[in-house]
């Protein structure tokens, strides 16, 4: 893929988070998916692994569809009222790739609007996409924040 | 404004007979209590400040905030723990200024006075001016907490001189810390990587839920949804719902003395050490089996059950939570005021578990536990709405009472898993040293 490619996936991506449809969002990543949060205070955020480290979040499909679904639930007390949030994704580069493969990068900030509280996250996100017959998926996802804690922002309760 | 006198006003009451326990929401809501407890509550318990085994190398250290007070908690050169206070003895400037690292000494950046790892001053970096001897009595040296002590490799700081010891201060909750600590032959370390963030909320709302059996249903729903749906179709489906049937009469709540309590309960979400489930993935299962094997070998049938089956949230009275349910979790809750409050968070795990057990304790806890997970936002939502509310609501008393009543001492009581005893007992040791009645001190 091309950077003007992946760039159109990922504001579609972001475009599915805003509008909180998420399950509709969890169809985006592949059987063998993974998605990544790294703790704030991470010394090599891009080369740890979640099995080894605590991670903020690491969902294999199985938790990507339940982290959707659950969402989707007034019992998810933590985004009820639901938070309005708005992913800016820029900076976006293909960094290599292999096949049906593109690895990417790309700079991103979220604002979250919980009650009458904004919040940013902000940080980079590594991808690694695929070309499938039923289009775009995404195999690997990682966010990384530049961030030391989450004093800020209390908690990490939307997707990135 | 005069401060909150404890002894004049009322903030918990108890009436054994009505089975009535309530707290005033002062307590939860009111600046001047809070000042009261910083006095009271954090110059006289002991706190908890992080593990051994977080100092592995001489020179480790790790730059923290105790009950308000920045400390250096470092392995000195010679292999010593220590804990300084942040600040140089010469004008006050911070003499570390990273959160972690590895030091021989410090140098204090504004005027260039030099500490070694063991607090001494060593250089005042000047070739004149200063007499002969001034630090002869070593007043210039790091000053350093009056007590560090440590059980288990657990390291707490106490601001009070004269404080019993921290084996006496402990009392029951030792055996819940023998517990985890005997999960192995090898150790139990504090793994890589932690969770700090921040809840606008009371310590003692964070304290309370974290032992609290009867939240589990309205504020995990969706969690147990999620676990519903991950076993569908596997050996696992309808153990959920078998097991959290019997929640209510399966586990206890157990106070320990001293304000510390545990909840000991049963929850279907296996445990690294050592109860395998199906959806734990069949390569784990060989060694969790040998483990709990292992167990039975050292600890006896009985205790082994207990080590390996049992969800445990343990709170250590002020503000130290050792959960070990599906994963274990060292949280400490550092109180910043009245309504807010620091958690820094970690896993803890045996030195000598496979990597892939290492990997699925790992994903056991963000599955549930942290910001992020599925379990702990929820609660933190709850401990926010009761912080709002209790502050922008006129309403005097906040209802503690289920369970109360049935033992003699709150301090040592149990009931079930969804009582409230446990809260009962921080709050009748909270409300006795806030009055002075117990000192916490050796006579
Ligand atoms: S304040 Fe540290 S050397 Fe002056
Ligand atoms: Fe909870």
């Amino acid at each position: 893929m091309n950077r003007a490619g992946v760039e159109d996936f990922l504001f579609y991506e972001a475009e599915l988070l805003d509008a909180w449809e998420t399950e509709q969002w969890a169809t985006l990543y592949t059987e063998d998916a993974l998605y990544e949060v790294t703790s704030p205070a991470c010394e090599d955020p891009a080369g740890a692994d979640a099995r080894n480290t605590l991670f903020l979040i690491s969902d294999r499909i199985d938790r990507i569809r339940g982290r959707a679904t659950r969402l989707t639930k007034k019992t998810a007390h933590a985004e009820y009222p639901r938070s309005k949030t708005r992913h800016m994704i820029t900076n976006v580069r293909v960094t290599g790739g292999e096949g049906d493969e593109t690895k990417a990068r790309a700079n991103f900030a979220v604002f979250r609007t919980k009650e009458d509280t904004s919040t940013i996250y902000m940080g980079e996100a590594l991808f690694t996409l695929v070309e499938t017959a039923n289009g775009v998926r995404i195999r690997h996802k990682r966010c990384t924040l530049d961030l030391n804690s989450l004093y800020n922002q209390g908690r990490l309760t939307i997707i990135l | 404004m005069a401060l909150y006198d404890p002894v004049r006003e009322e903030l918990v009451k108890a009436d054994p007979e009505k089975g009535s326990f309530r707290v005033h929401r002062n307590a939860y809501r009111s600046a001047e209590v809070f000042e009261q407890e910083k006095q009271q509550i954090f110059a006289k318990c002991w706190l908890y400040i992080g593990h051994d085994t977080e100092l592995k190398k001489k020179g480790d250290f790790h730059a923290r905030r105790v009950g308000g007070r920045d400390l250096i908690f470092i392995r000195d050169k010679k292999g010593e723990v220590r804990a300084h206070y942040n600040t140089c003895t010469h004008r006050a400037a911070k003499v570390c200024r990273e959160r972690t690292g590895n030091a021989r000494n410090f140098t204090c950046p504004y005027h260039g006075w030099v500490f070694s790892s063991e607090g001494n001053l060593v250089s005042q970096n000047a070739q004149t001016g200063y007499a002969e001897g001034i630090n002869a009595d070593k007043h210039l040296d790091l000053r350093s907490v009056d007590r560090l002590e440590q059980y288990r490799g657990f390291w707490f700081v106490n601001y009070n001189p004269k404080a019993i010891s921290l084996y006496d201060y402990l009392d029951g909750a030792r055996d819940q810390i023998d517990a985890l600590m005997d999960q192995t032959e090898g150790q139990q370390i504090i793994l890589s990587g932690e969770h700090t963030y921040s809840i606008r909320a009371n310590y003692k709302l964070l304290c309370e839920n974290s032992y609290d059996g009867y939240h589990l249903f309205p504020v995990h729903a969706s969690y147990f949804d999620y676990l519903r749906d991950q076993m569908v179709g596997t050996p696992g489906e309808g153990l959920i719902d078998k097991t959290l049937a019997t929640y209510n009469s399966a586990g206890c709540a157990r106070s320990l003395g001293n304000g510390h309590a545990v909840l000991d309960s049963f929850v279907p979400t296996g445990r690294p050490v050592a109860q395998w489930l199906p959806s734990m993935g069949a390569d784990t299962k060989d060694e969790i089996e040998a483990r709990y094997a292992n167990l039975v070998s050292r600890m006896g049938e009985e205790r082994a059950k207990y080590i390996a089956e049992c969800q445990k949230n343990l709170v250590i009275f002020p503000n130290l939570v050792i959960n070990d349910i599906l994963s274990v979790t060292v949280r400490i809750i550092e109180p910043e005021s009245e309504n807010k409050i620091r958690v820094t968070a970690w896993a803890m795990g045996p030195d000598d578990e496979s990597e892939q057990l290492r990997a699925l304790r790992l994903d056991n806890f963000v599955s549930f536990l942290g910001p992020a997970g599925f379990g702990s936002p929820d609660d933190i939502e709850m401990l926010e709405i009761c912080q709002d509310a209790a502050d922008h609501t006129p309403i005097e008393w906040s209802e503690i009472s289920k369970g109360f009543g049935k033992a003699e001492d709150p301090l040592y009581a149990e009931g079930a898993p969804d009582d409230e005893i446990q809260m009962q007992a921080y709050w009748t040791m909270w409300d006795r040293v806030m009055r002075g009645i117990d000192t916490l001190e050796t006579r």
